[in-house]
């Protein structure tokens, strides 16, 4: 896998993009601008991913992440109230030294990790570096042998057509769990994040419990509660 | 301790520190897996940075997104890699990847539905003050 040309140098814009864009979500003081630069950052890595010919993933990435998962983020922050925080009255780091510790300990395991993948990379291209050469020519001539797209200007690949089937052949059972995994993340966030008067108004309070409870809560006391057969 | 740590250095440095611009600069030109993975890691290190040091509860669920969003890039890149050198049907890590995304969902869902419960009880998303569970 080496990449040249107009590839290379978007890998260099959407990699240093992807990156910027992260430091500034764990650096902004607003947390909507938090999540606007995380947005950018995922959408740089799916750019990335494109580069590296997974095309499904790329699309899963920005529907799922930017689509779904950071819209319940803004949703949540809006909920919560962060306006002390805006205003620049709240610490938004923790403590010096805990910070200084932190960094630390991410400067030296950044030099380590970089460190183990120069050494590794290197004996990969010890292991099959000949065929990485061959690969890269013989990947660019089968490229050329892929339809052509509607408009002319691009080639269809058949990366989501061999993921599916690879998927649904040998990942059968991990998808079906993963299907019960999101049921179950859907009734637990359900039940996480409703208020005690709803709970009660669902559930079969005890009517003694409810007026206890309503001491602390005003709005308890509205609540009719149905006789128990 | 210094003397431990001078190869992560010099290997870092060397390509500069040579006099080997012009070797640098012809792998700048061509990208290949290591520079992934190294993306991967250093978007790995912010997210472990964001939750080591932010105070906002939100800020470090996204920081947690950051870090499973490095871990996919290496699963792809490795994939490609697998692709591109022996197995040309090899899409495992690209499985891996999107069983990743539906955990980083579950995941951001059953958290956000947390700081909701959280924000009502305690009325703060400071995580310095959500201390109860400390006696």
């Amino acid at each position: 896998m080496i990449l040249s040309g107009w590839e290379a140098v978007f890998f260099w814009v959407f990699s240093i993009a992807a990156i910027f864009a992260g430091l500034l979500t764990v650096m902004a003081r607003n947390t909507i601008h938090s999540a606007l630069f995380l947005i950018s950052s995922l959408l740089s890595v799916a750019a990335l991913f494109i580069l590296l010919h997974a095309e499904f993933i790329a699309g899963v990435q920005i529907l799922v992440y930017v689509g779904g998962v950071m819209v319940l983020f803004l949703f949540v922050i809006m909920l919560v109230n962060v306006g002390s925080e805006e205003r620049g009255n709240e610490e938004i780091f923790n403590r010096p030294r805990q910070v200084t510790t932190s960094v630390i300990f991410c400067a030296l395991l950044v030099a380590g990790l970089i460190y183990a993948i120069n050494m590794g990379y290197e004996g990969f291209l010890k292991q099959d570096g000949p065929r990485i050469e061959a690969a890269a020519a013989e990947s660019e001539s089968r490229d050329r042998t892929l339809n052509k797209s509607a408009t002319g200007a691009s080639r269809i690949t058949n990366d989501s057509q061999r993921m599916g089937s690879s998927l649904y052949r040998y990942g059968s059972l991990p998808f079906e769990i993963a299907s019960v995994l999101l049921l179950v993340a859907i009734i637990g966030s359900v039940m996480l994040a409703r208020t005690l008067k709803q709970e009660a108004a669902v559930d079969d309070v005890d009517p003694e419990v409810l007026q206890k409870e309503a001491a602390h809560d005003q709005g308890l006391g509205e609540i009719q509660v149905e006789p128990t057969a | 301790m210094l003397i431990f740590f001078t190869p992560a250095f010099a290997m870092l440095f060397q390509e500069a520190a040579n006099g080997r611009l012009a070797i640098a600069w012809q792998k700048a030109q061509h990208p290949d897996l290591s520079k992934f993975l190294i993306i991967g890691a250093l978007l790995f290190i912010i997210g472990v940075a964001g939750v080591l040091t932010r105070r906002n509860i939100i800020v470090i669920f996204m920081s947690i997104e950051l870090i499973l969003n490095a871990a996919n890039l290496n699963f792809i890149a490795m994939s490609r890699y697998l692709q591109d050198t022996g197995n040309v049907n090899a899409v495992a890590g690209q499985i891996f990847a999107v069983f990743v995304i539906v955990v980083a969902a579950a995941e951001a869902a059953i958290g956000l539905g947390i700081v909701i419960a959280l924000y009502r009880n305690k009325e703060t998303i400071w995580v310095d003050e959500i201390d109860i569970l400390k006696w």
